[in-house]
């Protein structure tokens, strides 16, 4: 069963084709993450889902029902803002009450139970009477998050929930949020810009890329398979390389030739290279040129120029090779992804 | 890096500082002193201590019925203008193509002399309804108070969330319920302290009161400046003593109940 369907979305705010022909589905309870670089859309695709935002065409279903002109307070669900959008003139338990008394849930000893039961999920009940501002930015995240979740609604969205905070507190949340999801499995829509956030916590990663979803497969998959070349430079910052694929060696511009798997089609492609996949060698591989290092501490990150092309490469802290130098670098030939050119 | 204030611009400060206490502070503390002078002459420094100024004034028909129609007024002025103020800057916060033309519209009284608003609606009201009356004077002190209301709630509503009502929309909240528990609720600091001005102009404006006057229509400023014109002595000055204290303590009520000085600083 579905509880989220969206059918040939397009939206359009005046000339601007911001979203061109969307189609996706969120399984019950699924995790389902909207990755992509700012303005590729993926906000505006959540707040339709929403209904904050009306489409130009298409068709928007939630828990199989057509909600496409329905405003968002007669729609099932919840969203996390961006800001949090905590009320401040109302203490933590109102807040998290807010969504039960709008939608007129139980009478006020169920709505007690549940805020009661929300606010133990975040681990808050002991700032219950507290006022929003009162609260650090964690604690606050975690008022939203109550509230979002509190009832109970088909779908759940979140808008970049995490941004806000710093990196230590993000991290944590991260965790939090996949055992609160393993917990109570709401379908979940998250939005994000960051890949990592991205892949750590869905069931399903869409990438989203000017208006159109450009891949959606499991982290995994979409990490170690990336269908494009925008995929793979999107996710794990690959290095691109031009070359021709000549049976089981790829040829660079500068001649240079790499071992590959065999099966791709002979003629021009793109090289997907991971930084992390990159080895360097002693002797044979190819040669390259060192334009920059970097210390990282438990590593160093290497700028290369390999036939005219910039990459990037991780070495361990033992690799001393300093600018002008010649490195002599291999990659595993079932690690080099071969992307149409 | 932060660069020393020269001393001369440090004494400068100072000393207007220094003036714009005298100048603000100085009327006052004449207007007290002359109100409980013994003397029946308007001087200053006042001639002995009495209170009989008070007296003669709190016995006067005149003056107190000036004060219960200037009350009358201003607690009626709070009500139109708070109500019609706070709804015009809401729908104004909200953006529009027209909104910068209405809300220069709306904030108008502020800039036109009073005194042509008054001779106008002078003009226009003994033409369409005859003489003068209450109603007269309450829309037309409304009209004048109404761009305060607008501005303090419009500063406000400028800081507040605005994904707020989007959030509250996404909880199920409908249009009614929204403006009742997230649209008012934000407004309160600025529609209370726009109140507290619309009281306040209405209870000491002059000039309207002034030309949409009739023998039964004298508001507490037009006596006192009738009184001053034709017979002064103290009592005008015990009348405006009065006046400032009832202002001073409708700005502590009012600091108890939000914090005016919060809101006049931020």
């Amino acid at each position: 069963m579905s509880d989220l369907t969206l059918t040939n979305i397009t939206k359009s705010f005046g000339k601007v084709e911001v979203l061109r022909g969307i189609d996706l589905t969120i399984r019950s309870g699924e995790f389902v993450s909207l990755l992509g670089a700012s303005g590729c859309g993926k906000t505006t695709l959540l707040r339709i889902v929403a209904g904050l935002e009306g489409v130009s065409s298409g068709k928007v279903e939630i828990g199989g029902s057509d909600v496409t002109d329905l405003p968002p307070e007669k729609r099932d669900i919840a969203m996390m803002f961006q800001s949090y959008a905590l009320l401040p003139h109302m203490s933590v338990s109102d807040n998290v009450r807010f969504p039960l008394r709008m939608r007129r849930v139980g009478n006020r000893e169920e709505q007690d139970a549940k805020v009661k039961a929300a606010l133990e999920t975040v681990q808050l009940t002991h700032l219950a009477d507290r006022a929003p501002r009162q609260l650090s930015g964690g604690q606050q995240q975690r008022v939203a998050l109550a509230r979002a979740i509190v009832s109970n609604p088909k779908v759940l969205l979140l808008d970049e929930p995490l941004s806000n905070l710093d990196a230590r507190l993000r991290e944590e949340m991260q965790v939090e949020l996949i055992e609160i999801h393993r917990r109570i499995g709401l379908t979940t829509l998250f939005v994000t810009h960051d890949q990592d956030e991205a892949l750590s916590l869905s069931d399903r990663v869409v990438l989203m890329n000017a208006g159109e979803i450009e891949q959606e497969a499991s982290p995994r998959e979409i990490y170690d398979a990336p269908a494009t070349a925008y995929a793979s430079s999107f996710l794990g910052a690959a290095n691109l390389v031009p070359a021709r694929i000549e049976g089981n060696v790829a040829r660079l511009a500068d001649g240079q030739t790499l071992p590959v798997s065999a099966g791709s089609p002979d003629g021009k492609a793109t090289l997907a290279l991971r930084q992390e996949n990159v080895d360097f060698l002693d002797e044979g591989g190819l040669t390259a040129t060192v334009i920059t290092r970097v210390y990282l501490g438990s590593r160093h990150r290497y700028i290369l120029d390999l036939a005219g092309q910039k990459i990037s490469v991780l070495a361990p802290a033992s690799v001393m090779l300093e600018p002008g130098a010649q490195a002599r670098i291999g990659i595993a030939p079932d690690r080099v992804r071969i992307l149409p050119a | 890096m932060v660069r020393a204030v020269p001393g001369w611009l440090r004494v400068g400060a100072w000393v207007f500082v220094a003036l714009a206490a005298v100048f603000m502070l100085a009327p006052l503390v004449v207007v007290m002193g002359v109100s409980v002078s013994a003397s029946q002459f308007i001087a200053f420094p006042p001639n002995g201590f009495s209170f009989r100024w008070y007296e003669r004034a709190l016995g006067s028909p005149a003056y107190l019925n000036a004060f219960w129609l200037s009350l009358n007024l201003a607690v009626l002025v709070t009500i139109s203008a708070s109500l019609l103020g706070g709804a015009a800057a809401i729908g104004l916060s909200r953006g529009g193509r027209s909104g910068g033309a209405v809300e220069t519209f709306f904030l108008s009284p502020l800039v036109l002399p009073s005194i042509i608003f008054a001779i106008g609606l002078l003009m226009l009201w003994s033409a369409v309804f005859g003489p003068t009356s209450f109603q007269a004077l309450w829309l037309a002190h409304t009209v004048i108070a109404i761009p305060y209301v607008i501005r303090t709630t419009l500063a406000v509503l400028a800081e507040r969330d605005p994904f707020l009502e989007e959030a509250a929309r996404t909880m199920g909240a409908t249009r009614l319920k929204r403006l009742w528990f997230v649209t008012l609720p934000q407004c309160r600091p600025g529609l209370l302290a726009g109140a507290f001005f619309a009281f306040n102009i209405s209870f000491d404006e002059a000039v309207l009161s002034l030309f949409l006057r009739n023998p039964n229509l004298t508001t507490l400023p037009v006596q006192i400046y009738g009184q001053l014109e034709f017979s002064p002595d103290p009592t005008v000055a015990a009348v405006s003593t009065l006046m400032i204290l009832i202002t001073i303590a409708l700005m502590l009520i009012l600091e108890r109940m939000l914090g005016l000085t919060r809101f006049a600083s931020g």
